[in-house]
């Protein structure tokens, strides 16, 4: 118990770093995830084909095998074209990793909110003068986000849950901490500190699905069923 | 060089030969967590609100953590455990002795018995109530109305679940080369630092775990195709 106190800065000095690889992996996810839905729902020749053996291949492969193909393989890659991004951070290969995961997965949801919405609702936005555009700013979008809020949650955990694989490559996030701690003290409180770990990332957890309850009371407010 | 070809195709039945590992502890993990799942469920379902709120706690914890996490609690905290007990009542039971699979495989079934009761819940809820009304009114007793209407429809619904669930564990199973389980991933780490050939033996890897995750994805869409007949619609002619 002594042990499982004194631990707790150590490994909590770490939880910026986890939430950073978090955010940042969302967001260019995110982006990813819009530019694959983009390529999906406007069948673009050749970028389709691409972009469906891409996802295919991020959905049935281990994470874990991802974050090394992108870590050894990304630098010898990029090595033909004269760039050496050996010395970049660990970090970096992470959230590109993790980016792409997400992107397949939130291409799939992005496409499926988008075409949940109604072409009568851009029927209806044109025929009262609205342009492409603002029809797809003003109406589109935000009954798709209304429909996405609610998977959102599970994405978000999904991505902090995969963040715990970083430290294989020797990022030094929570479970690197972790690891290092263990390490150091020859696993003598090996039990302890990965408790202490699960019960941070099952708090991150718990707040993230808070949030989206909360975020789903805000954009509820527009929308009235037809009941 | 940068891509050595040979080293990959050598590799290639190496790396292969952990597929059996893999599907063993993908299919046991399902099964032990469908029936623990099951037993979760039903805990839940009974009104009492203590056992509720323990059941939530469960779930909600072992969803809200890492599976890598979840391995290596059980790994250090079964030793210990099993040791406590094997001194307290005597029993034969000798630490060394466990194998990497039950770490494997108990991890692996908490993991699973989470999301399963979540997914038993919503399969037996796609169930119209109508059907338990119609099926007790034409005379069957509580559980033949569960056995022959209700569960049958609810397993058709659950199968493209059941199957994600299962590509997720084929997945999930990369992690257990943690607890010393010889499978695919660990033969590929193993190859990849005594030939220093990093991507070549990944590849491989990647393009096993690809190829069996198009397999069971086809394997499972086929089942519920099977499956769905009986809910064909009727012709009115």
């Amino acid at each position: 118990m002594e042990h499982f106190v004194s631990v707790f800065p150590y490994i909590f000095s770490a939880l910026p770093l986890t939430l950073f690889m978090m955010l940042a992996s969302l967001l260019a996810g995110a982006a990813l995830g819009l530019l694959f839905a983009l390529i999906r729902i406007r069948r673009l020749p050749v970028l389709r084909q691409g972009a469906t053996v891409l996802i295919s291949f991020i959905r049935g492969t281990p994470p874990l095998v991802q974050l090394f193909l992108v870590f050894y393989g990304l630098p010898k890659i990029v090595e033909l074209f004269g760039l050496n991004i050996n010395n970049w951070d660990k970090v970096v290969f992470s959230i590109i990793t993790f980016s792409f995961i997400g992107g397949a997965y939130y291409s799939e949801m992005f496409r499926s909110a988008y075409q949940a919405v109604p072409t009568a609702q851009t029927e209806a936005a044109l025929s009262v003068g609205l342009t492409g555009w603002s029809s797809f700013y003003h109406i589109i979008l935000p009954q798709t986000f209304a429909i996405l809020l609610p998977l959102l949650g599970n994405s978000v955990t999904n991505v902090l849950k995969e963040t715990s694989l970083a430290f294989t490559i020797g990022v030094s996030d929570i479970m690197g901490k972790a690891q290092l701690e263990i390490g150091r003290t020859y696993g003598v409180a090996a039990l302890q500190t990965y408790l202490e770990v699960s019960l941070i990332y099952w708090l991150i957890c718990l707040a993230v699905g808070k949030g989206v309850i909360l975020l789903e009371e805000i954009f509820k407010k527009g929308h009235t069923g037809l009941a | 060089m940068f891509f050595d070809l040979d080293f990959a195709l050598k590799s290639f039945p190496e790396v292969l030969g952990g597929v059996p590992m893999t599907l063993l502890v993908t299919a046991t993990s399902i099964l032990l967590g469908f029936a623990l799942g099951f037993l979760i469920y039903s805990l839940q379902a009974r009104k009492r609100r203590w056992l509720t709120a323990l059941c939530r706690l469960y779930v909600s914890v072992v969803r809200g953590t890492p599976l890598l996490v979840q391995l290596y609690i059980v790994y250090f905290a079964v030793p210990p455990l099993l040791h406590t007990l094997s001194q307290r009542y005597g029993l034969p039971l000798k630490v060394a002795d466990i194998p990497p699979l039950a770490y494997a495989l108990t991890a692996f079934t908490i993991n699973t018995s989470a999301y399963m009761s979540e997914l038993i819940r919503s399969a037996l809820s796609s169930v119209e109530a109508g059907q338990m009304e119609a099926a007790q009114s034409v005379g069957m007793s509580a559980w033949q109305s569960y056995r022959l209407i209700i569960l049958p429809q609810a397993f058709v619904e659950a199968i493209p679940n059941i199957g994600n669930m299962f590509l997720g564990l084929i997945k999930g199973t990369s992690l257990v080369y943690t607890v010393k389980l010889v499978e695919v991933m660990a033969r590929a780490k193993v190859l990849a630092a005594y030939g220093l050939r990093y991507i070549e033996v990944y590849l491989v890897a990647s393009l096993i775990y690809w190829g069996l995750s198009i397999c069971f994805e086809i394997l499972f869409k086929k089942l519920e195709q099977v499956l769905r007949v009986g809910s064909r619609k009727l012709k009115a002619i």
